[in-house]
């Protein structure tokens, strides 16, 4: 919002307001009509994927429901109740994919903000359209680039508040859900050689960097280069499955 | 004048017609020919040159230039070939003699008949282009002569046979030689170099090739070196008596690989005299003359070097892990010192101070010193004691070079900071036992010791001698404050360490006797007042005391012992005999410790105040201890320190080791962030070179490290991954 003039803030502001859309849909649907509030409008409502209007009176409704008693946020009953509502496991990785819409800074709880706005932006005001959803969800898991962003965000939201890196036994827990949906053969080793070999808590760098040594390395190693800058948790990781014979490497 | 008829007037040379009689030429070229026989034959002292000159002259004049150049041609061609019969019914040896001769006649005849048809030279023979009179004589005789086929072969085999027999070291006639191969190259330097010059050198090759096989076979290397230079300077004798010196740089190149290049590798490995064994033996005659040799090789050198280094880093690996020279660290520096020492005067002396051998001697130290770990600690101590002990009677100078040498071995450490860390262990424990040792040779290494490492190496040993300058005048501050107090309970000697300038030491305080205790607080006192906002902790683990002790029998001695050992002994000032257990509590000493100055006091012949019961050397809780009362000793002083303990023992050492390490981390951190904060963007291995370089007058790091710093400081937002590219790394401002 800040990159944008006084006047395309005033118009934005306005757009959401009327549509009730994102901020993000209203610039978009704004920039495409070189910032004309009508034609604008034109856009977002011809649009086939647009977000639904959402009512927020219901949105009010269903806050209400789940948010705990004396804390104006959703905590860990409310989730329960939500997940039974949707018919789903709480431990479904389909509410990581849900965290995620929200942009949920930490796992087992919702803020106001954050759910009420993750739900407009999906366009769900119902317990119904909710379920609905939840397939469409589950389907993003499967696209590269989504899931990329699922997994790095997982790290900032299963990690405890004021701490900078995630605890090894949440991680483990974290990377055999993931893991599960994006198959990687030597996941159980990882976990294991983690164990036995650093038993600390995994930084952001390793976290990510993970993925990524996940996509690109085959499981020969064969392509695994030395001095590629992998983190040297990988690096000992490679080591450890070379040495345990778990891996023949034939080096080039 | 009437201009009725314009007559062109030409003017017409003078037509001389002369009459040639046709019989002209043909009489002329007669006479001239009659010349030619007579000068062949010796008897050109009764022509008259004017008249033949004129002869000649004429012919070329009148057109008969072509007759008499085709005249000349067949006159000289008959006589040359009279004088190759001549020649070839020479017997024997006379053969090159009669050569030479004939040789000599016919250059001196040449000049003669050149002169005569000089007119002929200058204009026939110009714009016929036939070759000269005197280049034409020469081309004839080498046709007829030296290329008859009964000629060439013998002279060739005659020069080279005499050559062979000087070579087996008969005298033979060099002038002739000259004069022989003057003459080849007088008709050509094609001629000299296929018929004398090619041959040579081939023969030349297969003699030495032989030679030399049956020299290695006989010979020792240095015996072998010996005789390869003799035939190397024969040869080149040889050119410059009798041959062309063109001839020089290829019959050297000859020697040069069938003797030298041929055999290098086996003379180098000899056995029990190759290369190994002169620099063992520093021979350094054999190897002045191996030098001068092999440099004439192509990789002769390089043969030489690679030799050197593959013995030296043996030798020197050897030294570096064998055991038993860890006993004695003092001694091991100084053979690391004498290597060094004599392959330095080796490489003077044999190698010319040749560079590459200077690199490859640094090289090989860089290598063997490093295997051993300890080397830095090593070095430590060997410095610790030249410094310490020896200051009588050795002077400044030998000092100083003793410190230079030093230097030059702590050059080849990649581990320095472990370097500064022992030193300033041992250091501390120099400076606080009292012992008074040369002030300017410390000063003098931390100087060198600054030149080679930087400022920071040095300012924390700078800070050392600070503080003891600084407790010299506190202690006189505080003595003027306290009156003089003659007699009146103990003196007290305090030196104030700064923290961080001197080795940590877990200080464990012990119970301090009531009477060191108040002098101990009247200093305290002293210096907060003066002080304040500091604050002081006694290390009663580093202190020393000198007790007057008087024995059963009479005895007086002066004692000289650690804190500890001071609690312990005052503690029979009261009682009689008292248990280990017993000491413990009352002094408070950490049990490791109090072991091991109970042992000094009782167990070490010549110093044992203390009687213990059991009589064994370990020392169990139970032991009961007290004074003995037998003790002897023929010094006035004694001085009963802890088991000097000047090498580490293994927990110690690891201790040091990881302190080191994690020294290192920080360091590593702020070179990384300089190298990030200068390029902005880079990869890891760039990372990696920058920050190996920056270190490098520290120690070597461990690139695994620097990774694990890399991700550190990514966590701590320092820096960050490339969006776009996982391999490149950013600085985040």
């Amino acid at each position: 919002m800040h990159k944008l003039g006084r006047g395309h803030r005033d118009k934005v502001q306005q757009f959401m307001a009327i549509t009730g859309s994102s901020e993000k849909a209203a610039v978009q649907a704004l920039k495409a009509s070189d910032w004309h509030l009508e034609g604008a409008f034109d856009i977002f409502y011809s649009q086939p994927h647009i977000r639904t209007v959402t009512d927020s009176r219901h949105l009010e409704e269903l806050y209400n429901r789940y948010k705990d008693p004396y804390v104006d946020m959703i905590l860990v009953d409310g989730i329960t109740l939500l997940c039974n509502d949707l018919q789903v496991d709480p431990q479904d990785i389909v509410m990581l994919v849900v965290s995620w819409h929200m942009k949920a800074a930490t796992m087992c709880e919702f803020s106001r903000q954050e759910f009420i706005g993750g739900l407009q932006y999906l366009g769900i005001d119902t317990i119904e359209k909710f379920r609905d959803k939840l397939s469409y969800m589950r389907s993003e898991l499967k696209d590269e680039q989504k899931f990329r962003e699922i997994y790095n965000f997982a790290f900032g939201w299963a990690k405890e508040k004021g701490q900078k890196s995630l605890a090894l036994d949440t991680a483990i827990g974290m990377w055999q859900l993931l893991f599960a949906e994006r198959h990687w053969p030597l996941v159980d080793h990882w976990c294991q050689f983690l164990q036995v070999r650093h038993n600390k808590a995994i930084s952001r760098d390793t976290w990510s960097q993970l993925l990524e040594f996940a996509k690109t390395v085959d499981l020969q190693l064969s392509n695994y280069d030395e001095e590629g800058a992998w983190p040297y948790l990988i690096d000992e990781f490679v080591e450890y499955l070379t040495e345990n014979g778990i891996v023949q490497r034939h080096q080039n | 004048m009437s201009a009725q008829r314009k007559r062109n007037f030409k003017i017409e040379a003078f037509k001389h017609r002369v009459d040639l009689d046709p019989k002209y030429a043909e009489k002329t070229w007669k006479v001239l020919e009659h010349a030619i026989h007579e000068i062949y034959n010796h008897n050109a002292s009764g022509l008259s040159f004017e008249e033949l000159y004129r002869n000649a002259y004429n012919m070329v004049l009148h057109k008969h230039g072509e007759k008499l150049y085709s005249g000349l041609v067949t006159t000289m061609t008959w006589h040359l070939k009279e004088i190759s019969q001549s020649i070839e019914a020479v017997q024997g040896d006379l053969f090159l003699d009669e050569l030479n001769r004939k040789w000599g006649e016919h250059t001196k005849a040449l000049q003669m008949i050149r002169d005569i048809l000089m007119y002929m030279d200058r204009t026939f023979i110009t714009s016929s282009r036939k070759t000269p009179v005197y280049e034409l004589g020469l081309n004839l005789w080498r046709d007829n002569i030296i290329r008859s086929s009964k000629i060439q072969d013998r002279q060739l085999n005659t020069i080279l046979e005499l050559i062979h027999k000087e070579r087996t070291g008969e005298v033979i006639n060099r002038g002739l030689m000259r004069n022989i191969t003057k003459m080849l190259m007088d008709l050509g330097s094609s001629v000299y170099q296929e018929d004398f010059e090619k041959p040579f050198l081939d023969v030349s090759a297969s003699f030495y090739s032989g030679e030399s096989q049956q020299f290695i076979e006989c010979c020792n290397c240095g015996e072998y070196l010996k005789k390869a230079e003799r035939r190397l300077n024969e040869e080149m004798e040889r050119v410059s008596q009798y041959l062309d010196t063109k001839t020089e740089p290829k019959i050297t190149c000859v020697v040069e690989k069938e003797m030298i290049a041929n055999h290098m590798k086996q003379l180098v490995h000899m056995e029990n005299s190759g290369l190994v064994n002169m620099l063992v033996d520093d021979r350094y005659e054999d190897l002045i003359r191996m030098y001068n040799l092999f440099q004439r090789v192509t990789e002769g050198l390089r043969l030489i070097r690679d030799l050197m280094t593959s013995h030296l880093r043996e030798t020197g690996k050897q030294l570096v892990t064998d055991p038993e020279r860890f006993k004695d660290p003092v001694d091991f520096v100084q053979r690391l010192l004498n290597e060094k020492d004599k392959y330095d005067k080796i490489i003077a002396a044999a190698f010319n101070n040749d560079k590459s051998f200077q690199n490859a001697l640094n090289s090989s130290f860089e290598y063997f010193i490093n295997l051993n770990s300890r080397s830095p600690e090593f070095i430590s101590l060997y410095v610790n004691d030249k410094l310490h002990k020896n200051l009588k009677g050795v002077s400044e100078e030998d000092v100083e070079i003793v410190l230079d040498k030093v230097m030059m071995l702590f050059r080849y450490l990649q581990e320095k900071d472990i370097f500064e860390k022992y030193y300033k262990q041992h250091l501390a424990k120099r400076l606080l036992s009292g012992k008074i040792v040369s002030d300017d040779a410390k000063r003098n290494l931390i100087v060198k010791l600054k030149t080679e490492c930087g400022y920071q190496f040095t300012s924390k040993l700078e800070g050392m001698f600070t503080d003891m300058k600084t407790s010299q005048d506190t202690m006189q501050g505080f003595y003027a404050s306290q009156g003089f107090e003659a007699g009146e309970g103990p003196t007290l000697v305090v030196q104030v360490l700064t923290t961080g300038s001197w080795p940590t030491q877990p200080s464990a305080a012990c119970n301090l006797p009531a009477e060191i205790l108040g002098v101990c607080d009247k200093f305290r006192a002293y210096y907060l007042g003066t002080h304040s906002g500091r604050r002081l902790t006694w290390q009663t683990n580093m202190g020393t005391a000198d007790l007057k002790a008087t024995f059963a029998k009479g005895q007086k001695h002066e004692l000289n012992v650690s804190t500890y050992q001071m609690c312990i002994l005052m503690l029979f000032n009261s009682v009689d005999r008292l248990s280990c257990k017993e000491i413990e509590q009352a002094t408070a000493i950490p049990s490791q410790d109090l072991k091991r100055c109970l042992q000094s006091l009782a167990c070490v012949l010549g110093k044992n105040v203390l009687r213990k019961v059991p009589m064994s050397k370990d020392i169990a809780e139970d032991d009961i201890f007290s004074i003995n009362d037998k003790f002897m000793s023929k010094f006035f002083k004694i001085k009963i320190g802890t088991v000097t303990a000047q090498k580490e023992s293994e927990p110690e050492k690891q201790e040091t080791r990881q302190q080191v390490e994690e020294d290192r981390k920080p360091q590593i951190e702020a070179a990384i962030i300089r190298v990030m904060k200068a390029r902005r963007v880079t990869g890891y291995n760039s990372i990696v070179m920058e920050v190996t370089k920056q270190l490098q007058p520290r120690f070597l790091p461990n690139p695994v490290v620097i990774k694990k710093r890399i991700e550190f400081l990514i966590e701590r937002e320092f820096l960050e991954r490339d969006e776009g590219d996982r391999k490149l790394y950013r600085y985040l401002a």
